[in-house]
């Protein structure tokens, strides 16, 4: 059974593109990924394999987005 | 629907809200007193605590929603987690303040130590330097020694005729009337 979707958009400004796509790449085999994006946001659509983990799924992928951002410095929007 | 009672927390209701059935806490946080940089930072040590998801809602406000990573947190705890959030941000964004300030003093010491590092010029460098290349202007003169700067004087050129006159006069007198007495006395002996 699929969980039903949720989606995220991680601002431009907060979140680094690289990093996102690298979350996506990295969260692969849990959840499948849809890629949009805005003026504003990179936007992901997320389907969790097993809705059990949603959840947990879900936060830790916008963790990981958010540590790579970090880990390379940031953004070059702001 | 959740149940949002941002008065459930001692911080500014207009700042803080907690929903108790998602489980999450969502603080509003002003960018121009807590630079992106602090915002980072403050979250990162979060992430092994709690989903951390930072927003940007309008220009000048981040928006920060914590989730703590078990399921059903007490209220309690989720008042805790935003303060303990607000407390790092604070501390990030004033050593980010303290690290603007520094900047030119960090940067000045890491080029000192990374060329005393290089060590000493060899032979063939310093025989290879530019020094056509001017390595600082000198508007004052204070490189200049006396002599170019105030010309010197040629030791064939002879002394200002009004320098002194009369004291070297009123010195020499003396000198030239010892002699006579000396001999005057001689002779005076003889």
């Amino acid at each position: 059974m699929s969980a039903s979707s949720t989606e995220i958009r991680f601002a431009r400004e907060v979140y680094s593109g690289e990093a996102v796509d690298e979350a996506v790449k990295t969260f692969a085999n849990f959840a499948s990924f849809e890629l949009t994006e805005d003026e504003a946001a990179w936007i992901v659509r997320v389907t969790p394999n097993s809705p059990d983990v949603a959840r947990r799924l879900i936060g830790e992928f916008g963790n990981y987005a958010l540590g790579l951002t970090i880990q390379r410095g940031g953004t070059t929007t702001v | 629907m959740s149940d949002t009672t941002p008065e459930s927390t001692e911080l500014p209701a207009e700042l803080v809200a907690v929903d108790t059935n998602a489980a999450t806490v969502t603080l509003a946080v002003d960018a121009t007193i807590y630079p992106l940089q602090a915002l980072y930072g403050a979250s990162y040590i979060f992430i092994d605590r709690c989903f951390v998801f930072i927003d940007r809602p309008e220009e000048g406000r981040f928006r920060v929603v914590l989730s703590p990573k078990d399921a059903k947190p007490e209220p309690e705890a989720l008042r805790a987690l935003v303060g303990e959030f607000a407390n790092e941000l604070l501390s990030c964004a004033w050593r980010h303040q303290i690290t603007q300030d520094n900047r030119v003093a960090i940067e000045t010491v890491t080029m000192q130590a990374i060329a005393g590092a290089m060590g000493e010029p060899s032979l063939d460098d310093l025989a290879a330097f530019d020094f056509s290349d001017e390595a600082f202007d000198d508007p004052l003169g204070i490189a200049q020694s006396w002599e170019e700067k105030h010309g010197k004087k040629t030791p064939s050129e002879p002394p200002p005729a009004d320098a002194g006159d009369e004291p070297r006069a009123a010195a020499e007198q003396p000198a030239a009337e010892q002699p006579a007495a000396v001999s005057d006395g001689a002779g005076a002996a003889q």
